[in-house]
């Protein structure tokens, strides 16, 4: 029981962290239908940035979150403007080859700025309520940390917010508008590319923060968007790609069939298992858990 | 315009023609140096690369070999099998570079073994352990010991060294290197009669090892073997103390890497590694190495540096007895491989400051001891008992 408790608060952590990546997808594929490979990169950016203030200016790590948040989310920006924003009328393979050529430019440039080697934050500059031997005693032995207790309580009230964000407020409004069809929208008034800015900078604010996480809790290295990015792609599919619910619950899912499959059937198979549910459930409902199932917008 | 394009076109071509001849290459001896010099095992990469440079620095500085320079020529696999067969293509079609000291990823080594083996060129690693690495080919050699040896050493030295170590778990990485060596302290655990509590994989990406680590606590293990590199390794002891795991963790030389010690922090206290070499129980010969190596790059040379250091100085040395400018390409790189295959006696064995190699017909060393080494105090030193001599146990 106590193993089974454990093993669903690490998977919980997990799909915080998928959850939060995979937002950035979702939101930007939602209005321009372009899967941003380089968004990986800004979560592992995110994880640097956070290293540098925090271990190296000594920085507040509390002071620090928000900065890293605002520094990702004008790198996203900058990213449209100066990579996706002259390819807006090109073909859309033309700016997906460019979003794979800015995750190998932004990978290459913090192995260059912080070289190939992993690092890890010094314990003396995290706040001592993170630290793993700081946890609530949960009944029949298993520990919650206060750290991973942050991360999923943290994730959840940013996914809320955001939700409430798009349903409710005249941005949000005006980005449900440019998804559903952007011309439309711009004909209505509303400035599209500011709306594309927006959901640039808001997808890479949350990366940042599952970045600061990660970084806490695991390693920072140049490759490290790459692998969480993949998975996180996976679970904006699985979830259907463009919904950010869906994106929420698809990254939940994922972490607890990465963590419970590797728990309980076969450690070897950790990330397969999480794909083949998302391959199976692709097969069933192939726009996704969320999806709208009318077919895409051509 | 496009008249000067031509021009410059013809001159590149007359460039590059000049620099396929052989009297071009004359003047220096080229010799490819493959590993992890980016990516998860950078950390090794970087004193592989340190370590053949002094010896080459060496060599040259002592008037090169028969007066042509010795020239390193790097290339850098970053860890992974498909960038080594990209890399052992390349150096195999460079008509200029006669032996490869690498690779070092046992994965590596056998991705780049049928390209080398086609091509007739010779691939001395110092640093794959991995059984099959120099099986099935003559050009593939290692200077240092294989992991069926390593991963028994391990489990006999729990058992004979740590006898209140009764109940064992194995983690590995899911690779070649991972799994031969986690298959070979399997299967001797149990000969010896260990209790193999939990076996769990880990995939080399991954940076996340929570779920596993549960179902090994679970099981309560006085020990855990991680079969893996270093970055991982750290992360996972980092990790097990985080989960309330107080095993103590057991590591083979892929661990052995100052990084691991950076990165896992107070968790690799306690620590046991095997290593094919430490330089504190090392000949005089090796303490002269040490220091210059520290005065040259400011840190202390470790177990790679100096099995690289030494596999240069062979290729140096099968050079020197065996190269004539007058044979072609093919012939001095076929010369290379027949002077190495000949050291297969102790009497023929190259004396190096790792000790003495010397290889079977597979082209494996199988000579060399394991040496152990402890964490304490946060530094590697060398543990109190060491089992050099295996075969007086049973």
């Amino acid at each position: 029981m106590a193993q089974f408790l454990e093993q669903l608060i690490n998977g919980l952590v997990l799909g915080g962290i998928y959850a939060l990546i995979a937002v950035g997808y979702t939101m930007v594929y939602g209005i321009i239908q372009l899967i941003n490979f380089a968004h990986g990169e800004i979560f592992m950016f995110g994880a640097y940035f956070s290293f540098v203030l925090v271990a190296v200016l000594q920085v507040p790590f509390w002071v620090a979150l928000p900065i890293c948040m605002l520094l990702c989310a004008g790198m996203g920006v900058a990213m449209d403007i100066i990579a996706y924003r002259p390819l807006r009328k090109a073909p859309r393979l033309s700016a997906l080859i460019t979003a794979i050529g800015m995750s190998l430019a932004l990978q290459n440039l913090a192995r260059i700025i912080w070289g190939a080697r992993q690092r890890t934050f010094p314990e003396e500059s995290i706040p001592v309520i993170f630290l793993s031997e700081n946890a609530i005693p949960l009944p029949g032995g298993a520990d919650l940390p206060y750290r991973d207790l942050f991360i999923i309580l943290f994730a959840a009230v940013l996914m809320i917010l955001l939700n409430r964000l798009i349903y409710l407020t005249k941005i949000g409004k005006a980005m449900r508008a440019c998804a559903q069809n952007p011309v439309a929208a711009n004909l209505m008034g509303i400035q599209t590319n500011r709306v594309i800015a927006v959901a640039f900078a808001i997808g890479s604010a949350l990366g940042a923060v599952a970045g600061v996480m990660v970084g806490l809790r695991e390693v920072i290295e140049p490759t490290m968007g790459y692998y969480k990015g993949v998975a996180a792609f996976a679970a904006a599919v699985l979830g259907g790609i463009g919904n950010v619910t869906g994106a929420m619950i698809g990254g939940l899912l994922i972490g607890l069939a990465e963590v419970l499959g590797a728990g309980y059937i076969s450690s070897g198979y950790r990330l397969a298992i999480a794909y083949i549910i998302m391959i199976a459930v692709i097969l069933i409902r192939p726009s996704g858990l969320f999806g709208k199932t009318t077919g895409t917008r051509a | 315009m496009k008249k000067w394009f031509l021009v410059l076109l013809l001159m590149g071509l007359v460039l590059h023609l000049g620099g396929m001849l052989p009297s071009e290459a004359a003047k220096e001896l080229k010799v490819a140096v493959a590993g992890p010099f980016t990516g998860s095992a950078a950390a090794f990469g970087e004193m592989i690369e340190r370590g053949a440079k002094l010896k080459a620095d060496e060599i040259n500085a002592a008037g090169g070999i028969h007066g042509m320079t010795l020239t390193l020529v790097f290339e850098d696999d970053a860890g992974k099998d498909g960038e080594a067969s990209l890399v052992a293509e390349r150096i195999a079609t460079n008509r200029e570079i006669l032996a490869v000291v690498g690779h070092f990823n046992s994965a590596c080594s056998l991705a780049g073994k049928p390209i080398y083996k086609r091509a007739g060129i010779v691939e001395l690693s110092p640093g794959s352990t991995n059984v099959n690495v120099c099986k099935g080919s003559d050009w593939t050699f290692r200077n240092l010991y294989r992991d069926d040896f390593q991963g028994q050493f391990i489990a006999k030295y729990i058992k004979n060294v740590l006898p209140e170590l009764q109940n064992v778990a194995v983690f590995f990485d899911n690779d070649d290197y991972g799994r031969g060596l986690a298959d070979a302290f399997t299967a001797e655990a149990k000969a010896v009669g260990l209790n193999l509590v939990a076996s769990e994989a880990y995939d080399r990406d991954n940076t996340d090892f929570k779920a596993q680590l549960t179902s090994i606590k679970a099981k309560n293990p006085d020990g855990i073997f991680i079969s893996g590199l270093y970055g991982q390794a750290a992360l996972i002891a980092k990790q097990a103390r985080e989960a309330g795991i107080t095993a103590r963790f057991f590591g083979a030389d892929g661990v052995d890497s100052p990084d691991f010690l950076k990165i896992a922090g107070p968790a690799a206290e306690g620590t046991y590694l095997t290593t094919p070499f430490l330089f504190g129980l090392g000949n005089e010969e090796a303490q002269v190495v040490a220091d210059n190596f520290e005065a040259a790059y400011g840190v202390a040379p470790d177990t790679w540096a100096a099995l690289s250091y030494d596999a240069v100085g062979m290729i140096a040395a099968a050079i020197e007895a065996t190269y004539s400018k007058k044979a072609a390409l093919k012939q001095n790189r076929k010369a290379i491989r027949d002077y190495l295959a000949s050291l297969d006696t102790q009497e023929e064995g190259y004396k190096g400051i790792t000790g003495l190699t010397y290889f079977d017909k597979n082209g494996d060393t199988l000579n060399k001891p394991a040496y152990v080494k402890i964490v304490k105090d946060g530094e590697f030193t060398a543990a109190p008992q060491q089992l050099l001599n295996l075969d007086a146990l049973e």
